[in-house]
């Protein structure tokens, strides 16, 4: 009983044999445009995805950086009336989640995304979508973050929003809702950029590449990465915790019902001491490749540098506790971890030395890029020491909270993260956009930053060991001393250089705007540098490199150009940059296969505002974001990550299709 | 870009919506109406989507391959699922809504896999190609329902032999299961080449087992113990008095997280109370509370017998004139074993005719004093 | 010399000279190095030469790199060896810090086992935090003259030589106690209790403030710490054990009691106040108070400072007098209390007209919601200029 008839095969009819269609599915092409804000939006490609977030990064640096000369007004004279307490609060909170969340992890990321495949030789890294997915994600966390200005409040407990003052109770506005949904998708950003960077450098090196012939930028990069991969899901937890007692009544932190605030202390800085390292050691990376360039020489100790940053990586594991040396940990906790902090400090060190040693003996330029890695090695010690200092820890509980610390991290991140990321800004800027930096306002901008920079914070030390607290809203005169060196007088101080600081990111500024107004392009190789992403066109191929470069040594482009005298062992020059391009050009690969863009990544990340909106304000809305997001992970499946040429939408008028054409 | 399906519904989604929002501000109390829009325009919305995926299910068009094939038919086992579902769905109605609500998730299974394969299999005359674009619709559906319905089955299965046996018969099981996934897991690792149809088979195996223990385990019930404290309601009261249940468990202080840094520990030695208060090197029968804070105790056992602690703290006004004692107390704690207990006292000492202490039911005599200034 | 050289060199000497001049500030009340007590002492000993060793090895980067800077500059020199390291230095490196640290190390751990012991306290304080002030209970202590318990707030008072053992804990977030004089500081976390050693060498008024961070007047949580001779501090604790004396009627204070029975009873005690059929005024703070609790105002006059200890009691020439005495008047001078004329009438009368406008605290009943309506902090309770009038003639008889 056949209820479906076959069609009869008989003899004598031929049958087709089978064929597969050769278009993709979903409605929607893919995205074509290779110029205009749509090739922006849908992109895939590692290098303008890198220029975003530095873009977004810089925006929110700038956001920031208000934040902060708004702070520094309020104290400039004592019972300062510019910030309302509440107002104050948030202003603080908001600071550091954005310099910390929204600046330095971005823009340590756009490099990270820029240069890691350059600097290891590989077309793209191994997941583009979720590189572009990791971008949208960031930049909608962070707008959802600052839009709790305008619906009631930002947060106020503080970036560490120690429980229960972050509760429903104490803090009744929707800011600390709105902090910590925000930071769940900025954490989703990182964990993906943490994969995906750490698969692309573990196997897509070029063929010659070990692991020890690395660039340490990329090295220290992929450093952080583990960190992120196992310091963002220690905060996920601690925020879904905290999203938890707010929004659905629960009681993790309720003493009433038998629970122990300090569970989040812990939580909290189980990721944020290694968050530490994650904003710190991109910087080094940078000026680890910055300093040999302009010393002539190669990095002083390559596998120690590396080693002690992978031992940062580990120990840094170990030391959270020493932020909660006053929270009453019993003195055992308390003296086993001052010494593991004590320990952290020694390949700290050891980095220092090497930066040190690779001068020494060198043939110094002193150019923009490195006057900032030279700042960085000065500002990054005092900031060090005075790291040690505290970790004392019957020291520490006199520092604690006081704006010793202020102090102390300001060196560290001022001085140490945004110096080697303006380091590197100098020293990249040529490759990223084929012109370079004005010099001379270049270094205008490192003189009034670092004595901005030491204006502001070189006072604080002062002030927090004769006593004055953090997050004080307002100082009295009553507390601020006598004679003309007082309190009162150091925190003037501080105020003024905030603002000298500020006439110095102005100076950058204006120089990005007047370097990109100007017509005069950048030398192919304008540092002589040393590695690998030197060794393309600037700004750089789509694709990279014409041909994947066989590495024979570290520092491989800088041995392409210098061959050693085997009679002299001196060092002469056989090739420029332009000759190697050259070379490339001739050989290029005929067969280069390039990711192709797609929507899904920006539609999937717009999705998550939609669903943590709906947890703030009303379920349904959240679940209706949830459909939407699983649509588009629909759509994300059943789109090939590399479409054939068939699924592109024909370019509209004018538009051009140059790079996206299959190179046959 | 859009096709003609989604543009239609796409259309209704935003028609919808338009008229939700309309709606809401026209008319009062607008809950059930927009509820009902809002319904609308998500399920249009849905629909254009999945009609965007597929482009209104015509894969083939534009195609340069050969036309579909009705020749590709496979053998089907959706059909007869969903004539199971339908069955459970009608069964339930008249029986139990467990049996309604299986079916109702079999039909829906059924359905969805039937549409989305009777699809796939129009698709193109080529067989591999139609199967990877099955997999590529419904693998990002499949595996993490399958995933969770197999770890849920594994889980419960497990936990039902666990409250059947005895709690010493439990460990023994724990240790051997534990042991037998570790060493099934290390054989598999370190013998790659071991034929793939006996690993799935061993697993498949195992998780049979597994299920039908569990299964076993839930018809044969609670083990004793489990079962006693129930009908004495144990878990739910709290007797400040002497224990009256016959079953309470033994094993409290396991029950309840151990805390550090405690405002006072109350210790029971040889029919004899004593406190000791956080940082006080010295015994003492008066402990000092904050008054409005909650605070923790903790109570150490280090009698010969079993014993709770039981606060006394003061009295509330239930209704005009009647005045009920405020008690709070540990639970039956064994020897050697401690328990801790949060309270707050809201009314400072001088407020209360009795003062507030801590003893223990049965032991006479003996009391703390907790002075609230 | 380039011009960068010169820059740097007279940046170094800028340098050196703020840090010269940064000793200057003196008398700050709340400066970390001016131990005044043995466990401040204790601290400031170890943290003195590891800010001298962390100072040298800084000095000593910072002149490398300078000489680095000075000596190496491109001056057309052929390019240097391009050498990638010498182990044993960088060997040497890594162990030269790890000896400086086990030694610091050594000495920290003994430190801080060394200020955890409590086994030779000579007195309890409880010591509770609050949004946004201090509670202390002394309990009863016969052998210090403490027949019964004491509560006070704001000020604590000690006696001089003592080694008093606090034991802190919270009412509702995460508050830190800290007299940098006398100690570190060490956090009041809720539902734990935290153990702190005080003790002063002389008679003072030692300043504080809480150090972690507890919402919006967190910068108006302050505190002191007094510390009296054995002989003044019985005379503290003679007062405080008694209750506060209802003044004599038909006394505009007597009609301030009125008020007070009328409105500041719901969540401040005064003991041995008594309501009008003669039982004993019991507050309530349980029932309007989110924390469960207000300061007991039955020594009021015998503080000098109000609402947190952000605010003199006394004016601006009594308080000079008294905070800036000798350490061998300090006592008696602090026992004298705040006398009528002392009175710093403005800030009061200002803080009973509207306090949350002078301290900024959750009083409006919109912010009150997520409290079921308790309040934050004191509330403005709209009283008339006549009932303040009133009010200050009461509270000043609470000596």
């Amino acid at each position: 009983m056949a209820i479906i008839e076959r069609p009869a095969t008989a003899g004598g009819v031929e049958i087709a044999p089978p064929a597969t269609p050769s278009r993709a599915q979903g409605g929607f092409k893919r995205p074509v445009a290779t110029t205009g804000w749509k090739s922006w939006l849908f992109t895939v490609d590692h290098k303008k995805l890198g220029i975003m977030y530095g873009v977004m990064a810089m925006f929110f640096f700038i956001v920031g950086g208000i934040e902060a000369v708004l702070i520094r007004l309020q104290l400039a004279a004592p019972e300062g009336k510019v910030l309302s307490a509440s107002v104050y609060n948030q202003m603080f909170t908001m600071h550091a989640t954005t310099m910390v969340f929204l600046f330095v992890m971005p823009m340590a990321a756009a490099f990270a995304n820029y240069f890691i495949p350059l600097q290891i030789g590989a077309r793209d890294v191994a997941f583009p979508r979720m590189n572009a997915f990791g971008f949208w994600c960031v930049l909608g966390g962070g707008i959802f973050i600052n839009l709790s200005w305008f619906l009631g409040g930002a947060a106020d407990g503080g970036w560490f929003m120690y429980a229960p003052n972050s509760g429903p109770i104490f803090s009744p506005s929707h800011g600390v809702d709105f902090w910590t949904l925000g930071l769940q998708i900025t954490g989703i950003a990182s964990l993906t950029g943490a994969i995906n960077l750490i698969v692309t450098v573990l196997n897509m090196r070029a063929p010659g590449m070990s692991l020890m012939k690395m660039p340490v930028f990329t090295w220290l990069q992929l450093v952080v990465q583990f960190l992120l991969l196992f310091a963002v899901p220690v905060i996920t937890v601690a925020l879904f915790l905290l999203s938890f007692q707010r929004n659905f009544g629960a009681t993790f932190f309720d003493v009433s019902a038998g629970a122990d605030p300090l569970l989040w202390q812990h939580l909290f800085w189980i990721f944020g001491h290694p968050e530490v390292y994650i904003l710190i050691l991109p910087s080094f990376g940078i000026i680890s490749e910055v300093l040999p360039v302009f010393s002539k020489k190669p990095l002083f100790g390559y596998p120690f540098v590396v080693f002690s940053g992978a031992a940062i990586g580990f120990v840094g594991w170990g030391v959270w506790a020493h932020h909660m040396f006053a929270s009453g940990l019993g003195p055992v906790s308390v003296a086993v971890f001052s010494i593991s902090t004590m320990a952290i400090a020694i390949p700290t060190g050891v980095k220092i030395v090497n930066w040190t040693l690779t001068l020494w003996g060198g043939k110094l330029r002193f150019t923009a890029a490195m006057h900032f890695a030279v700042g960085l090695i000065v500002l990054f010690t005092i900031g060090g020491l005075s790291g040690v200092t505290h970790s004392v820890a019957p020291s520490d509980t006199q520092q604690t909270d006081t704006y010793y610390i202020v102090a102390h991290f300001h060196y560290v991140l001022f001085g140490g993260a945004v110096f080697g990321l303006f380091s590197g800004f100098y020293y990249w800027w040529p490759k990223m956009f084929g012109k370079t930096l004005n010099e001379k306002l270049g270094k205008a901008n490192f003189w009034l930053m670092v004595i901005g920079m030491n204006m502001t914070f070189g006072p604080m030390h002062i002030l927090g060991l004769q006593g004055q607290p953090r997050r004080m809203y307002q100082w009295t005169e009553a507390r601020a001393g006598e004679g003309f060196f007082n309190l009162a007088f150091w925190n003037q101080i501080a105020s003024i250089g905030s603002l000298i600081l500020v006439v110095g990111v102005l100076l950058f500024l204006i120089n990005v705007v007047k370097t990109a107004r100007s017509k005069e392009l950048a030398p192919l190789d304008p540092w002589d540098s040393r590695t690998l992403e030197w060794m393309t066109s600037s700004p750089p191929k789509e694709h990279n490199f014409d041909v994947i470069p066989t590495v024979h040594h570290l520092d491989e482009f800088f041995h392409r150009k210098y061959q050693q005298d085997p009679v002299t062992h001196e060092y002469k020059q056989i090739a420029t940059a332009e000759e190697i391009l050259a070379d490339q050009e001739a050989h290029a690969d005929k067969h280069i296969h390039m990711p192709s863009p797609s929507y899904w990544p920006i539609v999937l990340a717009a999705t998550l505002p939609i669903i943590t909106t709906g947890v703030i304000y009303s379920i349904p809305v959240a679940i209706v974001g949830g459909i939407f997001l699983v649509l588009a992970m629909f759509g994300w499946a059943l789109e090939p990550s590399t479409a054939p040429e068939t699924d592109f939408d024909p370019p509209a008028a004018g538009e051009s299709t140059k790079e996206l054409a299959p190179l046959v | 870009m859009f096709t003609p399906g989604s543009k239609f519904f796409l259309g209704l989604t935003g028609f919808s919506l338009a008229v939700c929002v309309l709606y809401i501000a026209l008319v009062d109390n607008a809950t059930g109406g927009a509820v009902a829009l809002l319904s609308i325009a998500t399920a249009s919305g849905v629909v254009a989507g999945l009609s965007l995926f597929n482009r209104d299910g015509e894969v083939a068009v534009g195609d340069t391959a050969a036309p579909a094939s009705a020749e590709q038919l496979t053998a089907s086992m959706w059909p007869l699922i969903a004539t199971v579902g339908f069955v459970g769905v009608v069964a339930g109605l008249i029986t139990h809504p467990i049996v309604f609500f299986l079916g109702l998730i079999a039909l829906l299974a059924a359905g969805t896999e039937w549409l989305v394969q009777s699809w796939s299999e129009g698709a193109s005359s080529d067989k591999v190609y139609n199967a990877s674009l099955r997999g590529r619709m419904l693998h990002p559906l499949e595996f993490p329902i399958l995933a969770t319905v197999g770890l849920g089955v594994i889980i419960i299965s497990f936990s039902r032999v666990m409250l059947a046996v005895s709690k010493d018969a439990g460990a023994i099981i724990f240790i051997v299961v534990g042991s037998a996934v570790l060493f099934a897991g290390a054989i598999f690792a370190l013998k790659p080449s071991l034929k793939k149809t006996l690993v799935v088979g061993i697993c498949v195996a195992s998780a049979v087992g597994v299920a039908a223990s569990g299964i076993a385990a839930a018809s044969n019930g609670l083990r004793d113990d489990l079962v006693k404290a129930k009908k004495e309601h144990h878990f739910s009261h709290k007797e400040c008095g002497e224990e009256e249940s016959e079953h309470f468990d033994h094993l409290a202080e396991g029950t309840i997280s151990m805390r550090s840094n405690p405002i006072a520990t109350i210790e029971l030695r040889d029919g004899k109370l004593t406190a000791r208060e956080l940082g006080v090197d010295k015994v003492t029968q008066t402990i000092t509370f904050p008054r409005s804070n909650d605070a923790t105790i903790i109570f150490r056992n280090k009698d010969e017998r079993e014993a709770r602690l039981t606060a006394y703290l003061g009295t509330k006004a239930v209704q005009d004139g009647v005045v009920e004692e405020v008690l709070n107390c540990t639970q039956m704690i064994g020897i050697d074993h401690e328990q801790a207990l949060t309270f707050k006292i809201a009314k400072p000492s001088m407020a209360s005719e009795k003062p507030y202490t801590l003893t223990v039911p049965g032991l006479e005599g003996q009391s703390i004093e907790i002075m609230v200034p | 010399m380039s011009t960068t050289t010169r820059r740097i060199v007279a940046g170094v000497s800028g340098l050196a000279a703020t840090s010269f001049l940064a000793s200057c500030a003196k008398d700050a009340p709340q400066d970390t190095w001016q131990p005044k007590g043995s466990n401040a002492k204790i601290i400031d000993d170890l943290q003195q030469p590891v800010f001298a060793i962390a100072g040298v090895v800084g000095v000593i980067v910072f002149c490398v790199v300078v000489y680095c800077i000075i000596k190496f500059r491109d001056r057309g020199q052929a390019m240097p060896e391009q050498t990638h390291g010498k182990p044993a230095l960088e060997i040497g490196m890594t162990i030269l810090p790890a000896l400086i640290l086990a030694g610091v190390g050594v000495f920290t751990f003994r430190t801080v086992f060394d200020l955890s012991k409590t086994s030779d306290t000579q007195m309890v304080v409880n010591v509770t935090g609050q949004q946004w002030w201090w509670e202390y209970d002394y309990p009863a202590q016969p052998e210090l003259g403490i027949t019964a318990p004491i509560i006070t707030s704001g000020q604590m008072v000690i006696p001089v030589g003592t080694k008093v053992l606090l034991r802190e804990t919270s009412r509702d977030v995460i508050h830190s106690y800290w007299i940098p004089a006398l100690n570190g500081k060490r956090d009041a976390v809720p539902g734990r209790v935290h153990t702190l050693r005080l003790d002063a060498d002389k008679p003072g008024i030692y300043a504080g403030q809480c150090t972690e961070f507890c919402g919006l007047s967190h910068a108006n949580m302050r505190m002191e710490t007094v510390a009296l001779s054995k002989e003044d501090f019985a005379a503290w604790v003679a007062n405080q054990l008694a209750d506060a004396k209802s003044p004599a009627e038909n006394t505009l204070a007597k009609e301030g009691e009125a008020v007070f029975l009328n409105q500041c009873v719901r969540c401040h005690q005064v003991n041995g106040l008594k309501k009008a059929d003669g039982s004993p005024a019991i507050a309530a703070p349980d029932e309007n108070v989110w924390s469960g609790a207000a300061p007991n105002l039955t020594h009021l006059m015998s503080r000098n400072t109000f609402a947190g200890a952000s605010w003199d009691l006394l004016n601006k020439k009594c308080r000079a007098n008294v905070w800036g005495a000798s350490s061998e008047t300090v006592g008696k001078k602090y026992l004298a209390g705040v006398s009528e004329e002392c009175l710093n009438q403005t800030d009061l009368r200002r803080w009973l007209r509207n306090a949350p406008a002078m301290k900024p605290m959750y009083a409006d009943p919109t912010q009150l919601s997520s409290t079921n309506g308790k309040y934050r902090g004191m509330p403005n309770l709209g009283l008339s200029e006549d009932d303040i009038d009133k009010l200050v003639a009461y509270l000043s008889t609470l000596k």
